[in-house]
């Protein structure tokens, strides 16, 4: 959002870039762009499943993602441990922040008007940045890399190993996240409430349970990004205005509520983001990113992919 | 088996039940008739929890059951088929019954209860893996009591279960509650259908302006004036 | 409560701001204490600071009221106000430094801000809630990147000073005083904009589209055009404040023009006082500028963080337990005097159908029906599709003034679609719709517009009342089609409810009505279109029984008054008892038509929809 830290380019292309043939260029961005895919991806899954569930969309996600990364780098810095490790910390911690957020925030505003809970969450976001903000300042903390940063060079492709475990994790996490919900009583109750809330409690569904549980999953899921990101991405208050606007891109691109359909437009987006940033500079790519996202919330507010699903916030 | 001593419930600050008591008997069909607004529904709802209870309270089997949520009502054995059919539209149909045993007591009959429920409902096997938003109102109605059947329910409520149907598959709706009540389930049904109602139930209510105004056997209702003037317009 | 007999005797000015009765002009009254206090109390005071703190309030209070247009009237939550605040900031500056006064910047950047309000509303008419809050953020964001990058008009990101020419004529002073009086001025001019607004036929307008937008169009309603006009003047009456602060504060930035928290300051201020109240975003300024200016002036820069965790903590508190604002915590009285319209306060006790079926039920006095009159509708071979879905298949309609037809079938066969194609929501893949004018000749009308200005009026299945609205005002969003002015648009809607029988609840809000009165209601809602041709979708059903009889006199009623009316209909007895001639509509396909006694002996009739027994059951 404005005046939004941007993260620093991950890789040095402008040593090499000028040497390799366009084709090649055009595969490294495409690497880049998948990489950066993958981010978007593991970042607005868990936004996508809280609003698809419950209705709400949460304009402090990426907060909870920011709160999460200076979690990671306390732990790290803390105990000394790999900052993967600190996911057996961080993930707890969050999903009962997450939990804590629905109970006493989200639900009793349930069945308010729409405006109530974008207020809310707005609310919440600029709470939770500007408590970080008292606590920790406008600086940036730097979690170690951990030897995540190792740039993996395949030919014209090039990107560090941390980033390759994000792709890997997101594509992990959005299948996993799927069989829960097809195959799982839970992930079907889960389900059952999203679509109608009324008849899941006529099924003995704990209702108010079920709507802590995902909203917890929902942070859970930057929880899990954010122990992939901190070593990568320098962390500060601010860190998750940047990802939560490019968290919403990809979600209304994907459909709302739609899992897979995130996956897919966070791709996109991660291409175009790569092209953009490197042909057209990074305040001109801002303009492509929420041009295109203006454009999908115009003329396919349901979508990119799906058909008419998830159509309750357009008339 | 059921009774509800002077209940008062309503939406927000608006009171719309003012004191119902009443009562179902076991092996019952029992109906509560009334104008839209005079507080059917809410007295379901109230039952089965949806709504909070002022005052008053509710007694099942005995024992009380007016401050206990919701989803613990369905495991005591009360379930509701509600107004509109209120599936999962985007599940398929097999998966809407699954979701009607999802609580520990019915899940360990969900087998026998689909082969019960199958059975009395073929149109609804031939379409188990359909996605219930496909279905027409009339299916979707079956679905919707099917679904509510899983759950291994002692006391079914219907809420309007024919209303927004076509006459034809209004009589096979009451058809189907016939049948229920046959295999030994008690019922509780709240009907705009007054005459095809006390046409198969055994006592009824009328409910007036979140009152009972009057109550007996049904035969006895549908002969009474006022009743015949005010509901049946005869 | 009878504030339909809005006094004559008020004088025309205060008539002129919908001050009509005594509580109107208590309401008044307060407003002007409140508003004399914050001109005076700086100036008794004197100190620069207290200054500084009053123009803010003032400043905010105006952005507030401005925004509150198109996110309180309207109901779209636009997080991107700033943009507007920014345009006029950039403008004036630009002016300025080519030597021309704000005075006159104002007015260009208002103009600009307008434009630019008006092209992101139109294509952002159909978004909602959360969905127009990001579309809003995002053109906020387009903005602030378009401000850094174009260095040679804007001074890139690194802002730009004002030129210190002092006078009035740069809005640029070395005293405060000059500076309080412009931003009182200001805010004075913003709020009786926004007074006005919401009393006249404009503000009905954007809260009935706010609440149900179909219902709005059916109303006759140009959505799309009252939200571009809310949009518009509510950017430049807000780039307007922008221009007066870029002078005031001399040096302006893309970070803090363009900036999203301070949209969300803006929409604070409304929420604490109370959303689409016309007071309540001053209320909500004068409440919360204080604490954050003082706090900022006492802890600085020391508290980094401080006052945003503040505004956050209280969003948040306001959304839990105070949603409707500051206004809803004033006593009944003060909150009736300062917004008549919001808080009409005979509601109360729910009504219970015997209310509506014994009070006053007179309606119409019935005249001898006239002789039916020429064909009015004609619909010729309409066919449409959903996908594979055949839901209309090559129907034919034709219709005579003042007769009434029936259509029956059994859910999903197809008769909402129809009558969305009838009145304009739906277009048909082929076919025509042939609707004779007033002035005796045939139109093809093509969407809601059009069919409304031919007199096709059509209530909704599932009813679709102006929830936050008084019986009254709902009636009066229909009334408006033919009188644009309130007073005479009150007027005829008091004189539909009492013919509806409604007349009793008038200042009920419409969400507090029974099922029955609801229906009524929406009939009521159309027939103060005075429409040609009705068409009614399942107004009988969830009435009681007992109300049949009158609601069917009723429609029998508006027959004779020579409008011309198709019913959809599942109560077989009202359909046999008004219809003089039924078409049955199975799976998209008309497969009977004809008077109602042998339509419902029609073999393929009771095979699809009637059954054996239900047949003899209803009849």
């Amino acid at each position: 959002m404005a005046g939004g830290s941007k993260p620093p380019p991950l890789n040095q292309r402008s040593n090499w870039h000028g040497v390799l043939l366009a084709m090649d260029l055009i595969f490294t961005n495409l690497v880049n762009g998948l990489m950066l895919g993958a981010l978007y991806a593991i970042v607005s899954v868990g936004l996508t499943l809280v609003f698809g569930i419950i209705k709400v969309i949460n304009f402090a996600h990426g907060e909870f993602l920011m709160v999460a990364m200076f979690l990671v780098f306390f732990a790290t810095a803390y105990f000394g441990v790999h900052p993967y490790v600190t996911l057996v910390v961080v993930l707890p911690l969050i999903f009962g922040l997450g939990m804590l957020v629905q109970r006493v925030l989200i639900e009793p505003l349930q069945d308010s008007d729409e405006h109530i809970m974008i207020f809310a969450t707005v609310g919440l976001s600029i709470a939770m940045i500007n408590l970080m903000l008292m606590l920790f300042g406008p600086d940036i903390y730097s979690t170690p890399s951990s030897g995540l940063r190792t740039v993996v060079d395949m030919g014209p492709a090039m990107f560090l190993t941390g980033q390759l475990n994000i792709l890997i994790a997101a594509i992990a996490l959005v299948g996993g996240i799927h069989l829960f919900l097809t195959r799982t009583q839970l992930g079907r109750a889960i389900r059952a409430t999203g679509q109608n809330r009324a008849a899941a409690q006529l099924m003995g569904i704990n209702v108010s349970w079920v709507y802590m549980v995902t909203f917890g999953i929902g942070v859970s899921c930057v929880g899990l990004a954010a122990v992939l990101i901190a070593p990568l991405y320098p962390t500060s208050p601010e860190v998750g205005q940047y990802f939560v606007l490019l968290s919403f891109v990809v979600v209304v691109m994907g459909g709302l509520g739609s899992i897979s359909g995130a996956l897919l437009a966070a791709m996109i987006i991660g291409i175009v983001d790569a092209f953009a940033g490197f042909y057209l500079g990074a305040n001109v790519k801002d303009l492509v990113v929420f041009g295109i996202f203006l454009l999908v919330l115009i003329f396919r507010p349901q979508g990119l992919f799906g058909g008419a699903r998830n159509m309750s916030h357009v008339s | 088996m059921l009774k509800l001593n002077n209940v008062t419930a309503g939406y927000g600050s608006t009171t719309i039940l003012h004191g119902i008591s009443l009562e179902v008997n076991e092996g019952e069909i029992v109906t509560i008739v009334g104008g839209n607004g005079a507080g059917k529904s809410t007295t379901l709802r109230t039952i089965s929890s949806l709504i909070k209870i002022a005052d008053g309270s509710i007694e099942f089997e005995g024992e009380d059951i007016t401050k206990i949520p919701a989803h613990k009502i369905v495991e005591r054995g009360i379930t509701m088929v509600p107004e509109a059919r209120q599936l999962f539209p985007e599940m398929t149909v097999l998966e809407n019954l699954q979701m009607g045993s999802f609580t520990k007591v019915a899940r360990p009959h969900y087998k026998e209860k689909l082969d019960e429920v199958l059975t009395l409902f073929p149109r609804v096997a031939e379409r188990l893996s359909q996605g219930a938003q496909s279905l027409s109102g009339g299916e979707q109605q079956m679905v919707a009591i099917a679904r509510g059947m899983m759950a291994c329910p002692r006391l079914m409520l219907f809420d309007e279960p024919s209303l927004g149907l076509a006459p034809i598959v209004v009589s096979q709706v009451f058809d189907v509650v016939k049948k229920i009540a046959a295999s030994g389930t008690t019922v509780l049904i709240v009907e705009q259908n007054v005459f095809q109602t006390l046409q198969i139930a055994d006592r009824g209510y009328v409910i007036e302006n979140g009152e009972i105004g009057m109550s007996g056997p049904a035969q006895e209702l549908m002969g009474n004036d006022h009743i015949r003037k005010a509901y049946l317009g005869i | 409560m009878s504030s339909n007999q809005t006094s004559p005797t008020a004088p025309a000015i205060f008539r002129f701001f919908g001050v009509d009765n005594s509580a109107d002009k208590r309401g008044a009254l307060y407003v002007f204490v409140l508003l004399a206090a914050l001109l005076i109390t700086p100036i008794i005071v004197g100190d620069d600071f207290v200054y500084h703190v009053f123009i803010t309030i003032c400043l905010f209070a105006g952005l507030s009221t401005a925004w509150n247009i198109v996110g309180g009237y309207a109901g779209q939550l636009s997080l991107g106000h700033a943009m507007y605040y920014g345009i006029g900031a950039y403008t004036g500056m630009i002016l300025v430094n080519a030597g021309i006064t704000p005075w006159i910047g104002m007015f260009v950047g208002a103009a600009v801000s307008a434009v630019a309000a008006a092209l992101i509303a139109y294509p952002c008419f159909r978004l909602k809630g959360p969905f127009y809050a990001l579309a809003s953020i995002a053109f906020l964001e387009v903005f602030h990147v378009l401000a850094i990058e174009m260095k040679w008009l804007t001074g890139g990101a690194t802002g730009k000073m004002v030129p210190l020419q002092i006078g009035w004529e740069w809005m640029i002073f070395t005293e405060r005083l000059p500076s309080l009086v412009i931003a009182f001025g200001m805010l004075c001019f913003v709020l009786a904009v926004a007074q006005v607004i919401r009393h006249r036929r404009m503000g009905f307008y954007l809260i009935a589209t706010r609440e149900r937008e179909s219902a709005a169009k059916a109303a006759g309603i140009p959505t799309i055009k009252v939200r571009i006009y809310a949009a518009a003047l509510s950017g430049a009456l807000v780039s307007m404040l922008g221009t007066f602060h870029a002078m005031y504060l001399t040096f302006i930035e893309p970070d803090s023009a363009f900036d999203l928290i301070f949209s969300i300051q803006i929409v604070l201020f409304a929420l604490v006082g109370g959303i689409g109240t016309v007071f309540g975003p001053l209320l909500g300024a004068i409440l919360l500028v204080p604490i954050t200016e003082i706090s900022r002036g006492l802890l600085g820069a020391s508290a980094l963080g401080l006052h945003g965790f503040v505004y956050g903590v209280i969003l948040m508190l306001v959304v839990v337990f105070m949603p409707d604002g500051v206004v809803s915590l004033l006593p009944k009285r003060a909150r009736k005097a300062l917004d008549p319209e919001q808080f009409d306060d005979t509601s109360g006790q729910p009504i219970g159908d015997t209310d509506l079926g014994q009070q006053q039920l007179d309606p119409i006095q019935t005249k001898a029906r006239p002789p039916l009159g020429d064909e009015v509708l004609k619909v010729d071979d309409l066919v449409k599709n959903f996908g594979g879905l055949k839901v209309t298949q090559h129907v034919n309609i034709s219709l005579r003034q003042g007769e009434v037809l029936g259509i029956i079938g059994p859910n999903g066969a197809g008769k909402t679609t129809l009558f969305n194609m009838l009145s304009g929501f739906l277009e048909a893949d082929s076919g025509s719709v042939v609707v004779m004018g007033p002035d005796g000749k045939p139109h093809t009308p093509k969407g809601v517009a059009d069919f409304v200005s031919l007199g096709v009026g059509r209530t909704f299945q599932i009813v679709q009342p102006f929830a936050a609205m008084t019986v009254e005002e709902n009636i009066m969003v229909g009334a408006f089609y033919h009188h644009p002015d309130v007073d005479s648009a009150r007027r005829v809607a008091g004189e539909i409810a009492t013919e509806l029988g409604l007349g009793r609840f008038l200042h009920e809000e419409a969400k507090n009505l029974p099922i029955g009165g609801l229906k009524r209601l929406e009939v009521a809602r159309v027939m103060a279109m005075r429409p040609r041709i009705l068409l009614l979708d399942e107004v009988m059903a969830g009435i009681n029984p007992s109300d049949l009889v009158e609601a069917i006199r009723l429609i029998k009623a508006i027959r004779d008054t020579g409008v011309t009316i198709i019913a959809i209909e599942h109560v077989m007895r009202a359909i046999m008892d008004l219809s003089d001639r039924v078409i049955v509509i199975n799976s998209g396909a008309v497969i009977a038509e004809g008077d109602p006694e042998s339509v419902v002996r029609d073999e393929a009739v009771i095979e699809a929809y009637l059954g054996k027994e239900a047949g003899n059951a209803e009849a």
